[in-house]
């Protein structure tokens, strides 16, 4: 059947060009090398405007559990029950003095559930994802976020 | 490239996979409401797959493509039977089925002092292989656009083919394309098969992109998004539903400049479409008539 | 020969078809005459397996054709021209010729079948980049059947080709149905006007509730004092 043959066609070029993009993408990557990765703890804030929040970002090494600083960070966030549909600028979030700490404003467009994008970049690069419910007046961190 | 540009731009092209994966069965004349369960599908099979079992990316993704397949094949065998809003609710039924057991769906492993893995509705963290293998975000997003520009071509291709044209005759009246000696139960099947791999695909994508996966995230809403930009872009056309994307998250969403209210105003737009141009912008008048201006074009004659 | 014996088809729990007998000579024209609802458009649904019979035999030329699936039977030999979908309105017309021959692989012979179609009807040709949907309706009833000869059917089977349309473009239809036969085809015909019908067939049955009950010549028709009555009426007495 032709069309069960062309279908068979499609898939192997799909298949081709994934494993294509792969080797060009793992020809880069050193294997076997364990990564050093972040881990975030994320405290906000309500502020007087509405919406705005004010997140206070705690970067530790997962592995041992230091501060980590001098990475550069910016924060995003997501709505998860509209995945891809209300995505909030990235806005940096600058050291604060405590070392691994930082803080960011987030100008979100509506109240709930918020997955925070911390995107690191400098010496580290990493992304950590943490859930945030935020409601008028008050945000909470959602544990394991 | 700005950071939020990238972002968006990934995103656009993630959705597009999941709107295309709607489309092509709004070609064979079905209205799925379900896509979003091959795209969930897809999205843990490829983080399982690189974040516990440690398998490279592009096999993940293909493996994402052939499960999400493979389910939307043996949901399809059953649904297909049912007609119109029947064949809806029963692929709506079966997505928040999926999405519910992925709340109950825990598979953690340690890995590396941590545990790692699906958790329910708390989700699936960690799904980090682009930050392990130093893949930059502008790599990511190349690789998204080569895989949708691969996809597009087949769309293309299929177009030409005896297989596409057969899809569109079921679209239009499967009683009479059975009529003309097409095996429309197998070809819906098959076309069901095909929508599944593509939103299984993005849904891969979606994971690494993103790290973090979770049931909410595969919630009917992102199903009601995909079938909507297929009607919006055009049935005429596999741009028709990468131009629905573009129209509401490249432009109505980062423009911001209806804020929070953006979803009253594609709904409107949704709407106002469906009853101005029903079969989308693209639709198949429009693209003939495109398609003839090429074809009557003069001959560069002596 | 094309012969239906016996064959039974339901609705859920209504009996359609209760046991539907008839024959069909091949080269020649036999048309179904019967009110509305005797079942008519059932039977050609069954026939082209659409509907699948309860019981009873379909055969053509020796072969079963019972229970098979439409592909099936469209690569026996059979192709319909169904009542009032007729094309597919978003496709053209040169596409919607190509999807009548959507099982022959011989490219050269559709393209010269297609040339054949043209040349039978020119307006066709004239349309042949328009979309189906934009033709008239007398327009459309040819590309379906022309569509329908695509597949080169040992059997041609048509459901009130007649419906709808204006009393010229009724008479041109008939003309090419005659004409087909001249050239060969054999051709099984629901109409409900039975004064075009008398014209062009060699035989006739009639469908009443399910059943036949009459089978005949044309001039076994027009004797017939009941069809007579019912499907020739007043307009016959006063031509």
């Amino acid at each position: 059947m032709t069309a069960l043959r062309l279908a068979g066609a499609l898939a192997a070029a799909a298949a081709c060009l994934s494993a294509g993009a792969f080797a060009q993408v793992g020809a880069q990557a050193p294997q076997a090398q364990v990564k050093m990765r972040a881990k975030a703890d994320v405290a906000c804030r309500p502020t007087s405007t509405a919406l705005h929040y004010d997140c206070t970002i705690r970067l530790t090494n997962a592995r041992t559990g230091e501060p980590l600083g001098g990475v550069t960070l910016t924060v995003g966030a997501d709505m998860p029950s509209m995945p891809m549909m209300h995505s909030v600028r990235p806005v940096a979030a600058p050291p604060e003095p405590e070392s691994g700490s930082y803080r960011a404003r987030l100008a979100l467009e509506m109240h709930g559930d918020w997955a925070l994008q911390l995107n690191l970049s400098g010496p580290l690069r990493d992304r950590v994802v943490a859930i945030v419910r935020f409601e008028p007046g008050r945000a909470e961190s959602r544990p394991g976020g | 490239m700005d950071d939020y540009l990238v972002g968006v731009l990934s995103n656009i092209g993630i959705v597009s996979f999941i709107a295309l994966s709607a489309w092509l069965l709004l070609l064979t004349g079905e209205i799925s409401f379900g896509q979003q369960a091959f795209f969930a599908i897809g999205a843990y099979a490829a983080g399982i797959a690189t974040a516990l079992w440690g398998w490279p990316l592009g096999a993940a993704l293909g493996w994402s493509a052939a499960i999400a397949g493979g389910a939307a094949v043996l949901v399809g065998v059953p649904t297909l039977r049912l007609h119109g809003l029947y064949f809806a609710i029963a692929t709506l039924g079966f997505a928040e089925m999926v999405r519910l057991l992925f709340e109950q769906f825990h598979y953690r492993v340690m890995i590396d002092g941590e545990l790692v893995g699906p958790n329910g509705s708390d989700g699936f963290r960690g799904i980090r292989y682009i930050f392990e293998n130093d893949v930059g975000s502008l790599q990511f997003l190349a690789l998204i656009y080569l895989l949708l520009a691969a996809a597009l071509a087949g769309f293309m291709l299929l177009e030409r083919s005896r297989l596409g044209v057969a899809f569109r005759m079921i679209g239009e009246d499967d009683t009479l394309a059975a009529l003309n000696g097409l095996a429309v139960a197998r070809l819906k099947i098959l076309a069901a098969g095909l929508a599944g791999a593509l939103a299984g695909l993005g849904g891969g994508l979606y994971a690494h992109l993103t790290t973090y996966v979770e049931p909410r995230v595969f919630d009917v809403m992102l199903g009601v998004h995909s079938l909507a930009y297929g009607l919006i872009g055009g049935l005429g056309t596999a741009l028709g539903p990468l131009l629905g994307v573009v129209i509401d998250i490249g432009l109505l969403e980062s423009v911001r400049a209806f804020a929070g209210y953006r979803m009253i105003v594609f709904g409107g737009l949704v709407a106002v479409l469906l009853i101005v141009r029903p079969r989308g912008l693209l639709d198949e008048a429009l693209v003939h008539r495109i398609g003839r201006l090429f074809v009557r074009a003069p001959p560069a004659g002596p | 020969m094309f012969e239906v014996s016996d064959i039974v088809a339901t609705y859920g729990k209504i009996e359609a078809l209760k046991g539907v007998s008839l024959k069909v000579e091949s080269g020649k024209i036999t048309c179904l005459l019967g009110p509305n609802g005797a079942g008519k458009t059932t039977l050609m649904m069954t026939i082209a397996g659409i509907l699948q019979p309860r019981r009873g035999a379909i055969r053509l030329d020796g072969m079963d054709l019972a229970g098979l699936s439409p592909a099936r039977i469209v690569s026996r030999g059979v192709a319909l021209v169904p009542e009032n979908r007729l094309v597919f309105p978003q496709m053209s017309v040169r596409e919607n010729l190509l999807a009548g021959a959507y099982q022959r692989r011989d490219r050269a012979g559709i393209d010269s079948d297609i040339d054949r179609m043209y040349a039978r009807f020119p307006r066709l040709k004239e349309r042949r980049e328009q979309m189906a949907g934009t033709l008239s309706g007398g327009e459309q009833q040819m590309l379906a059947v022309a569509r329908a000869l695509m597949s080169r059917p040992r059997l041609l089977l048509m459901d009130e080709p007649s419906l709808g349309l204006a009393p010229l473009i009724v008479a041109e239809i008939f003309e090419i149905i005659a004409e087909l036969n001249r050239d060969g085809t054999t051709i099984f015909l629901v109409e409900q006007n039975a004064h075009m019908a008398l014209k062009v067939a060699h035989q006739f049955f009639l469908m009443e509730q399910g059943r036949i009950t009459f089978s005949g010549t044309p001039g076994q028709l027009a004797e017939d004092e009941v069809i007579q009555r019912a499907y020739l009426g007043s307009r016959r007495a006063a031509g």
